[in-house]
């Protein structure tokens, strides 16, 4: 029953985990056309307690992504340099794009996970039952 | 009482040996983004039955006994193919894995269930 309790959290924390991954992404997606924008994004980690691994997982530091920012050329923006270009954000909509569908498909694993807990719990209440 | 009976004691075992096997899983399927994390998994039941019908024998009081069928596994590295971040999980085969567990579960739950039946009827109830 334990192992089961300990099955639920685990996925508990990898929806969380997701969860997190999935805020960056939309914030990214919100902010694509922001001038000056840098990507935010962050590794996931897993969870140590007194220096062994719990097996559960934690989104880690948000970093920003130090990739060059996009030259856009528009002489009419308040922000155009001499040579009519500003800096807007280093924003991919297709990577992003394919993050959030690959956090939403680990997410649903875990639930799945959690659910199959649920109902190996509910089949060994049943016992009691007469 | 009904832990000295064989087959009490085997279905006990293989549904805590399920149990032991899904926590892995999960915590693959939870790590299944982590850079560097790599995949676990437990030796088959079937090994560790053979393993439990030749046990070490207990002469002595300090000597160590086995305690239950399904409780003394220890965690194998799965092998996968290694993605770039050098995570070896692959979330396919952890669902197969998965379901595969739960119904070694069911089955173990299953057997539990009817031999406590045929243990009722044979005592007139």
């Amino acid at each position: 029953m334990d192992l089961l309790a300990k099955i639920q959290s685990l996925s508990t924390s990898g929806m969380s985990a997701q969860t997190d991954r999935l805020r960056h992404v939309s914030e990214n997606i919100a902010n694509a056309d922001t001038p000056g924008y840098h990507r935010k994004l962050s590794a996931f980690e897993q969870v140590y307690q007194a220096g062994r691994p719990t097996g559960e997982v934690a989104a880690g530091h948000t970093m920003l992504d130090q990739t060059a920012l996009e030259r856009v050329y528009d002489p009419a923006h308040p922000m155009a340099d001499g040579d009519g270009y500003y800096q807007g954000s280093n924003v991919n909509l297709i990577v992003e794009i394919a993050d959030a569908r690959e956090a939403q498909r680990s997410y649903e694993a875990n639930l799945k996970m959690f659910d199959h807990a649920r109902q190996m719990k509910a089949s060994l209440l049943d016992l009691l039952k007469r | 009482m009904f832990e000295t009976l064989d087959i009490f004691k085997t279905a006990a075992g293989a549904a805590e040996h399920a149990s032991r096997r899904q926590a892995l899983i999960a915590q693959n399927i939870a790590n299944a983004d982590t850079p560097g994390y790599r995949g676990q998994d437990v030796a088959p039941f079937a090994d560790m039955v053979a393993d439990y019908d030749t046990p070490m024998r207990h002469t002595r009081a300090g000597h160590l006994q086995p305690t239950s069928m399904g409780a003394a596994t220890e965690t194998i590295l799965s092998d996968g193919m290694t993605s770039p971040n050098g995570n070896t999980v692959s979330l396919e085969t952890e669902m197969m894995k998965a379901a595969q567990t739960r119904g070694q579960f069911d089955m173990a739950v299953g057997v539990y269930k009817s031999a406590l039946n045929i243990l009722k009827s044979s005592l007139g109830r």
